[in-house]
């Protein structure tokens, strides 16, 4: 029996709760320190393993568990796949569609989730971007210092 | 060796890692997965390439902040393109990952598995308490505000009330086990106490004192499970899993006898059982009973049957548990000692088991021969036990 069909909800007994906590506070973990300190100066760093694959971004371990070198991402960067967002998560529709799209930068071997600026009839696989990075004094060392990739 | 008609492979431990124990790790969860697990497979001699199947074990995803915890440490834990089991059972899921993977590995389904138990209680703010208040009954219990410390006190207290046990007797466990710490490298709370400092340590709830209890803790621990051929290829020593079990109790924790812990015994006497054992009390050699709280390690002598109701108490005070004594216990240090967390801690256990039955220990190698060592742990709503009996 589903109450919000059948009664108010001042006829039924409730208890409203709070949250389990009040917040979580996450570390970015060793290499993800690494990768946060390059975010800050406008850089993005990669891991290179053994079999001289290159992943984005750095983890501390490759896949067969051994421990990779650290090497800066170059680009030049290309989109993978995109998709376009038309409502936000509460069911608003948007004034500007969001793209998101997943980047690959040529020296890696795999790519970054992003927010893509771009004209959507110019949207295509394969077309080259750039990464555009928020000034200076707004970079947390999160990937959102990143502004968004745009178009060469 | 007792045989067991339905289980198709003999089940060994081949190899064991864990991170060192600490309040506020750096590393993401997936790091401290990927240290203990890499650990793990460096002493079997193993790579990722030997490994079928993987079993991850981790308590609420509240903990660490990521819901689906088993799908995000698959990746430190090796879980790529393999069949991987997260399993769950709130602090008794320590000791349930060897009992998920031994059942991988005896039927036959996997050759080799590699065990992971993961927690990082950090990133809970104000405190990983907080993550508790969803255990509870919504109706009867929440609007208590209740707290996980109630039930350990008032088990203490039951304790206590019926065997005669004085909060001296009691602090003892803490005394022991941070000492025995001593000589744990990834210990986080080691330490030389004295009963008085248990005693003079902050009152939480009556009669629970701050150094009754275990810390906070983030860290991982894994093992590497195999079956008889592989175990007999890569290593001279395996160490076998020859028994376990699991029962849940009562789901009413007001119905439950506190004095004794009855879920625990259930799974003991099914391991037991299992492997052939009669007289644990004789037959087992070393042993790491949970100890969240110091009164649950006594606790969980007498549900092991290592020693009888009521009666751990007396022993310990006659140094009976000691590293040099006739039955030691937790000689890693144990919860109160290494740290706290929560399905890494079981699986610290059945590690320092494993180091114990092949005599690499180093400084925390009991005085005695072993040959038969049992390892607990304990959760859900407290009424959750598991049990694992090893031999060498």
């Amino acid at each position: 029996m589903s109450w919000d069909k059948d009664w108010r909800t001042s006829e039924i007994i409730f208890w409203p709760e709070r949250e389990e906590v009040d917040k979580y506070v996450y570390t970015p973990g060793i290499s993800g320190q690494e990768l946060a300190k390059a975010l800050m100066d406008g850089r993005v760093l990669g891991i290179k393993c053994k079999d001289g694959q290159v992943y984005v971004p750095p983890k501390t371990y490759c896949p067969d568990f051994s421990q990779g070198e650290l090497v800066e991402i170059r680009g030049p960067w290309r989109l993978l796949h995109y998709t376009v967002v038309y409502e936000d998560l509460y069911g608003n529709r948007l004034q500007n569609p969001i793209v998101i799209g997943i980047i690959k930068p040529d020296d890696a071997s795999n790519g970054l989730i992003h927010i893509v600026n771009a004209e959507l009839e110019r949207l295509r696989p394969g077309m080259e971007l750039k990464p555009v990075f928020k000034p200076k004094d707004q970079r947390k060392g999160i990937i959102t210092d990143i502004d968004h990739f745009e178009p060469v | 060796m007792v045989t067991n008609l339905f289980v198709k492979d003999r089940v060994a431990i081949v190899g064991a890692g864990m991170t060192t124990f600490m309040r506020r790790a750096l590393e993401t969860p997936r790091e401290l997965a990927w240290e203990a697990a890499k650990m793990a497979l460096d002493q079997a001699g193993l790579t990722l390439k030997d490994i079928d199947c993987v079993v991850i074990g981790s308590a609420p995803d509240t903990f660490d902040g990521v819901h689906m915890k088993g799908e995000y440490l698959a990746d430190g834990s090796g879980a790529f393109n393999k069949p991987m089991t997260r399993v769950y059972v709130g602090g008794g899921t320590g000791v349930f990952i060897p009992v998920s993977a031994w059942w991988h590995v005896a039927s036959g389904l996997c050759r080799t598995v590699l065990a992971v138990g993961e927690e990082k209680m950090s990133p809970a703010h104000p405190h990983p308490q907080y993550v508790f208040r969803y255990i509870w009954d919504p109706i009867l219990h929440r609007p208590l505000e209740p707290n996980l410390i109630w039930i350990f006190a008032m088990e203490m207290r039951r304790y206590m009330a019926k065997c005669g046990a004085k909060k001296e007797d009691i602090a003892l466990v803490s005394v022991k086990n941070k000492r025995n710490a001593l000589d744990n490298p990834a210990a986080q709370l080691a330490a030389n106490i004295t009963v008085d400092d248990v005693l003079k340590s902050e009152l939480l709830v009556w009669p629970v004192n701050e150094l009754d209890i275990s810390p906070v803790t983030d860290g991982a621990a894994a093992l590497v499970i195999t079956n008889e051929n592989v175990a007999r290829q890569v290593t001279d020593s395996p160490v076998w899993i020859e028994g376990l079990g699991f029962t849940l109790e009562n789901q009413h924790w007001e119905n439950r006898e506190l004095a004794y812990p009855r879920y625990l015994n259930y799974a003991a006497r099914m391991a037991y059982k299992m492997a052939g054992i009669e007289r644990p009390w004789k037959e087992i050699d070393v042993a790491e009973p949970y100890d969240p709280f110091d009164y649950k390690e006594l606790h969980h002598i007498e549900g092991l049957m290592l020693a009888r109701p009521c009666e751990a108490w007396k022993l310990l005070k006659e140094g009976y548990f000691d590293r040099d004594g006739e039955l030691p216990t937790s000689p890693s240090g144990g919860l109160l000692g290494v740290g706290n967390p929560i399905a890494a801690a079981g699986v610290m256990k059945v590690a320092e088991l494993f180091w114990q039955l092949r005599y690499e220990a180093g400084k925390r190698q009991v005085k005695k021969p072993v040959h038969r060592a049992v390892a607990n742990a304990w959760g859900d709503l407290m009424q959750a036990g598991t049990v694992i009996v090893l031999g060498n």
